[in-house]
Parts: structure tokens; sequence; C-alpha cells
């Protein structure tokens, strides 16, 4: 096999672990965990969406992702839903963050207020 | 419920341009005709690497490119594909290029709009703990790609071709600096990642690091092959822990996929890197003193040549890139050195990024196509000054760069425009700076940082920066001359040519460009010992109004008893006992301290 062949294999085998981590929830969340997110709060706010997955929080594919670029609007949350287009929330607190999963996540509702434009 | 579509146009140079207005205009009529005015977001971008086809329109969510349609053909796509939900396929192009992935994610807000996400591709999008997401998202394929189909001289021929030049600051041609290591013949060469970044106001790489470290191993994995190196040495500094951690931890899962180590992807390429933690001086950032710091000794430039290419890590041949010139290698490898020759201008190809600090509303890295200009940059992606002050400079390329006034708004960003207009592009920070910055205290900040680490291996960056800043102090304390101003200028370019190394050679950057831009304030400064945008303590003037109730408050708090005043009757500064602390200024809960 040479490496392009061995690479798509590897490829493949990556997407079913990714899909097998529950990737094909129906939402997707992703808390900013770079530097500047973290000193802006966001761990604490990973922490949040890691509880209540714990606590029974179904259908959702919870991830990190590095600085999105928005260093005045961090934390931030990502809500990707498919074929919606993907939200944005900025400033998240701890507070807000219980609020997303209440009111977006569970019940479907935007929080056209909290999110950046 | 019906989808919420959002179209992106591009509205790069060589795409649409003078046409977008018209265009969008069409989309709004026949919207309204529909009465889905309001329900669709239309935004328009930078280029969107797709010139070739263009006018390129995408259609969000489902990431759907629209291209090379006439006017004539927008009603159908609108009534299709946003009214019924119906593609239409003869219109598509299909365009799945490993970078700009970002769009699809970000590209409906303003901020991203026209911006363009090659060595950011990843960032904000992947786990970037979890090698399986960067697999996912063809990583490493182009390090498999060059393992299967390239010779090592037709990787250095790609990146030639492709026009990239160092992002670490001077803007070297990559592609030579690869060939000139690769024709060396030698058992045992180096591949060197500068993550040094010790510029002020930079985050740049940290970011870059933290958000995709896996870009950066396959890069210098690439790298390593074209060279013939077998070993690579992350140099980072270690006030950057997250980026420590992540770049360990992408380098051991890279090894455990096969992808570092012996026998790469089964081909018997044999190449490995390894983490070194750089203290944090900022000459260490210079190749040659970094190279002494990784053998261990104190981090002093020395001269060149003969340059790391010919002798560089333990007198090896040794190529040394920037974490964002290594991110931009995968991309080259997939997508084609031609498609990214056909990014940016004549002669600075692809993309740069800057980390985009001080008076500005959206702070952060931002990245984009060669030739945006700087206006583009401050204001559309920027969101412009904050609290409706006004734009006073804008400083690139860091303690070796300038501050550009308005009238360089329009500059281009490529090397050679932003060396024309008196800056550099540097390795990326871009600092606003509003009315209410001073401009010689923003060149004294500068030249206080370079004078700082300096290394002191030559007279006169060592002693020159020193007369430079005792001048500046001299100046912002309200006692320069008239002939300090020249003096300066003369001292600056003197040390600019006799400095042994880059540090000292760009040094008086700040200084000379405010000179040169905002010789006024300075003269200001000397002459009136007047400091407009009330910065410099020293010149400063503090005055009690007539709104003073008599609170005494800051008569408590002055330690310099110029403070006068009976209770309940106005009070009054005697002006040559105050030291100008300001701690009256702070105190007084009635605003009736003036200062100016
Ligand atoms: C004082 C000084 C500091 C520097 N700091 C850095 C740095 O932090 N990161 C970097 O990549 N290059 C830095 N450079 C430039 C490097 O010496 C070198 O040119 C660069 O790493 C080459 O990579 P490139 O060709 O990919 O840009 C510095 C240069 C000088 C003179
Ligand atoms: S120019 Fe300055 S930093 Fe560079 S070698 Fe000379 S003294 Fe050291
Ligand atoms: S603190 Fe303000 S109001 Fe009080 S005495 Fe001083 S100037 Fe007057
Ligand atoms: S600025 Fe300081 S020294 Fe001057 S009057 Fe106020 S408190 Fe006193
Ligand atoms: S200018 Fe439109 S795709 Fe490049």
């Amino acid at each position: 096999m040479n490496p392009l062949e061995i690479i798509k294999r590897k490829r493949a085998q990556a997407i079913n672990r990714i899909i097998a981590k529950g990737y094909l929830s129906s939402k997707r969340v992703y808390v900013g965990m770079a530097t500047c997110e973290i000193a802006a709060g966001s761990k604490e706010i990973m922490e949040v969406f890691q509880e209540a997955i714990k606590s029974g929080l179904s259908d959702v594919y919870l991830s990190q992702k590095g600085c999105a670029g928005r260093c005045n609007l961090e934390p931030t949350v990502e809500v990707v839903e498919e074929g919606k287009i993907p939200l944005k929330y900025g400033l998240v607190t701890k507070e807000r963050a219980k609020e997303i999963i209440e009111r977006h996540l569970k019940k479907g509702e935007v929080i056209k207020e909290w999110l950046i434009k | 419920m019906p989808k919420r579509f959002n179209i992106t146009l591009c509205d790069g140079p060589s795409c649409i341009h003078k046409r977008s207005k018209k265009i969008v205009s069409t989309i709004e009529e026949q919207l309204k005709k529909l009465e889905l005015s309001g329900k669709v977001g239309i935004n328009l971008s930078g280029c969107l690497g797709m010139c070739a086809k263009g006018p390129v329109m995408i259609i969000n969510p489902g990431y759907t490119i629209y291209g090379g349609f006439a006017e004539k053909d927008i009603p159908e796509i609108i009534e299709e594909h946003i009214k019924n939900n119906k593609p239409v396929t003869r219109l598509i192009i299909d365009e799945d290029h490993l970078y700009n992935r970002f769009f699809r994610v970000f590209g409906d807000v303003n901020f991203f709009g026209k911006q363009m996400r090659i060595a950011l591709r990843n960032c904000g999008i992947i786990d970037p703990e979890n090698i399986d997401d960067y697999i996912s998202l063809r990583g490493y394929e182009a390090l498999a790609k060059v393992l299967t189909d390239f010779t090592p001289d037709k990787v250095v021929d790609q990146i030639k071709k492709s026009g990239l030049r160092g992002r670490g600051g001077a803007g070297f041609p990559t592609g030579i600096k690869w060939e000139l290591t690769a024709k060396e013949k030698n058992d045992e060469k180096f591949v060197i990642c500068n993550a040094d970044e010790g510029d002020p106001g930079a985050f740049m790489d940290r970011s870059a690091i933290e958000g995709d470290p896996h870009t950066i191993v396959e890069g210098m994995a690439v790298a390593g092959y074209a060279i013939r190196a077998q070993k690579g040495i992350v140099y980072i500094r270690a006030e950057y822990p997250l980026a420590v951690k992540r770049i360990k931890k992408a380098i051991a899962d890279a090894r455990k996929e096969g992808f570092l180590g012996k026998n790469i992807l089964g081909t018997g390429f044999y190449f490995d890197i390894e983490v070194r933690l750089g203290a944090g001086a900022f000459v260490c950032g210079e190749e040659t003193a970094l190279m002494l710091s990784i053998e261990g000794h104190r981090g002093m430039p020395r001269p060149r040549p003969p340059f790391p290419s010919v002798s560089g890590l333990f007198n090896k041949p040794t190529l040394i890139n920037n974490v964002e010139t290594l991110a931009n290698i995968p991309v080259i490898i997939l997508d084609g050195a031609e498609w990214f020759s056909s990014l940016g201008t004549e002669k600075s190809k692809g993309t740069k990024v800057f980390a985009l600090a001080g008076k500005i509303k959206n702070t952060g890295l931002v990245e984009v196509p060669m030739g945006t200009t700087l206006r583009e940059i401050i204001y559309d992606i920027g969101g412009g000054i904050p609290q409706d002050k006004k734009f006073k400079a804008v400083q690139t390329g860091g303690p070796s760069g300038g501050c550009l006034s308005e009238e360089y708004l329009d500059t281009k960003i490529d090397y050679e425009s932003l060396a024309a207009a008196g800056s550099i592009m540097g390795s990326g920070g871009m600092i606003v700076i509003d009315e209410d910055s001073c401009m010689v205290n923003i060149a004294k900040f500068f030249l206080e940082f370079t004078q700082n680490e300096s290394c002191g291996k030559c007279t006169p960056c060592r002693e020159g920066t020193k007369r430079m800043l005792e001048i500046l102090t001299r100046i912002t304390e309200g006692k320069g001359k008239d002939e300090d101003i020249d003096k300066l200028l003369r001292l600056g370019n003197m040390i600019k040519k006799a400095s042994l190394c880059g540090l000292g050679q760009s040094a008086p950057n700040p200084v000379i460009s405010t000179i040169k831009n905002f010789r006024a304030e300075y003269e200001e400064h000397v002459r009136n010992k007047k400091c407009r945008a009330g910065v410099c303590q020293h010149l400063l003037v503090y005055e009690i109004t007539d709104k003073c109730s008599g609170c005494s408050a800051c008569k408590k708090v002055c330690p310099a008893e110029a403070v006068t005043g009976s209770l309940k009757q106005k009070h009054s500064i005697d002006i040559n006992k105050c030291i100008r602390c300001g701690a009256c200024y702070k105190i007084c809960k009635f605003s009736a301290i003036k200062k100016s």
C-alpha cells in the first residue's frame, strides 16, 4: 500500500471514531479552549456542558476547539446543527451556558441577544 | 420550518469587484419578489480563492458554491435554491479546497467574511488535542502525497513555485531557503520551527499551535523530506504552556500513527521532532541566537554568513522556518503551488495572519489575503475604533516596525507596500492607536523593549539604544532640546547600519517612523512642553475648577502637599510643587480636577 492509500484508510477510521463519539448527534457544541479563552473562563463553561451531558443531556456532541479569533467576545461557544447556519455565542458565562443548555439545546430556542453577529 | 439561508458573495479584487453591487441588488430584488426579504442574510466577502471561476457565491447551510454565473441566472438560483430548496446543479462548482473550511462555519459573519484562512484553516474548528479531527480534514495527506508522488526536489520546486515567503518577519522566499538547505550534502540536517514569538502584542504563533498543532508537525515532516533531514525541533517559549502541551501531544500522537519516527507510512523515510523550550528572550527568536540557545549556550546572534542553510545547528545544514510559514505547506502541497500563487499580490503570495490589538472593536487573530488594505482590516474586519474615537496610527511589525498615519490607511498589505510606506509586515502584530495615545510615548515603549532585550554583544545596539532612550525620556519629561529630534534620527540611522543582528538593525524603526509621520507631536513636546494626548505625566497640568466642593479629599492624598484650600472652599494646586502623580485627579468625586 502506498502512503496515499494508507492515509485514506486512516481517514476513514478517524471519521468512524469521531462518529462513534457521537458526532452525528443533532447538535454539536464547541467550546473555545485556547489560552485566551481559558483566561476568559472557558474551562468552567466546558465543565457546565460536561456536567449536563453526564446528567442526561443527550444527542449533543461536545468538543473543544482553538482560538477562532474573537478575543474580545470570549469565552465563545458554537452550536452547529445540520442544515442550519452555525450559531456562535459570545461572552458566555456559567449562567449563560446553563441557559444555552436549557433553552437552546433542550428546547431548540436560539437566544438571539447573546449571538455574535 | 423553512431553512434560514445565508448568501455570501465574493467581493474580492479579481473576481467580481465592480459588479458586486449590481449582483447584490439583483439578489435583493428577487428576494423581495418572492417575499423573502429580511429572511436571507447577504454578506460580502474577501477573495474566496476561486478567482478563476468568478463571480463566486456561496449559499449556506450546505456550503453550495455557485460560480461563473451571469446576472440573468440569479433569479433562478434564488427561486430554486432558496425558495424551493433545490440547488441549481448546472451552476454549482465543485471546489473543495483544503483552505476556507473555516468559511463554511464562520464565513457568514462580517468579521470572517473578508478573511481567508489558510494557515489558520483548522483553528477554531477542530479539537487540537484529537488527531482524528485533524486526519478527518485531510490531515497528513500532504505528507502522504509527497511520500507517494514527489521526489524531494519536486517538493522544493512546488514551494518555490508557490511564491511563499517567510512569515517570521524578513519575508525571505521559503522555496529558495529550502533549496539552499536541500542541496547541502550532509548526513545530518535539521528542520527548526521558530515558535519563539517575542514581539509585544503578538500571539499569532501561539494561537496557531494551540488551535492546530498537527499542521506544524506535518509542515515540518514535509520540510524534512524535502531537504533530507532526520530531525526536527520546535523551539517554543516556556511562557506558552498550553501550546507546549498541545504540540508535545501532537508529536506523540503523530508518532503513534506512523507519521513521525522510523519508516514513515511504510516508506523508509525517518523523521522525528522534539520540543525545546526557550526562556523567553526576544533575541532568541533571531535564528543564529536561537540555534546557540538550543545547543545550550547563551542565545547571542552571530554574523551571517555562514547562513544556517550551510552551517546551522551543531554546524549542520539547518532549515529554520516560522510557525505560520510551515502551516502553509500542507495547503500548497494539496491545493497546488499554482493555486496558491494566484492569491495575493504580485510579489507577496497567499495570506497573512495578524494579531489585531489596541484600540479596536474586534480584537483577535485575522488572516487576510495579501493585498487587503489596512483600512479593510481595521474598519471592515476590526469594526473600527471604539467609542467613536479618532484613528491616529497603526503600528505593524512590532518593535522592528513602524507607525503609519491615516494617510497610509489604503496601503495594501504586502511586504513591499508596507516597506514603502515606512513600516514593515513583520511577523504580524498590528496595534491600532487612537487619539488618546501619545506617539512619543509609543516610540519610547518599543525602544524600551528592544533596549531591554538587546543582548549587548555589539556597541551600536547596546549603547545606541540606551542613548536614544535617554533622549526620548528627556522629551517626555519636558526637558527636550530643539536638536534632540534630529539627533534621534541620526543616531537611529547609525544604529541601523552598524548593528550585528536584526534586533539592533530594526530597533530605531518605531522612533524613526513616528518622527516621520508625527513630527509635530515631537515638536510640541520639545518646544511647548505639551503632550496633546495627555499621556506624558510630566507635561500634564492639573487644575481645580469651579466644580470643587471643597471636600479636601485631594488635599489628603497629595504626596507633594501641593493642594491648598480650606474645607468647603474651592481648593487650588500649586503647580510648582505638583509632581503630576494624578492622585488628586483620581480621587475627586466631583470631577473638579482638570487634566491638560
Ligand atoms: C530580534 C529578532 C527576533 C526574531 N524573532 C522571531 C520570532 O519570534 N519568530 C520567528 O519566526 N522569527 C523571528 N525572527 C526571524 C528569524 O530570525 C528568522 O528569520 C525566521 O525564523 C525565519 O523563518 P521564515 O523564513 O519562515 O520567516 C526574529 C529575528 C530577529 C532579528
Ligand atoms: S544588534 Fe543588539 S541584539 Fe543584535 S547582536 Fe548586536 S547587541 Fe545583540
Ligand atoms: S477632591 Fe475635588 S471637590 Fe474635593 S476639594 Fe479636591 S478638587 Fe475639590
Ligand atoms: S497630581 Fe499629585 S502632586 Fe499634583 S496636586 Fe495632584 S496629588 Fe498633588
Ligand atoms: S476574488 Fe473572488 S474568488 Fe478570488
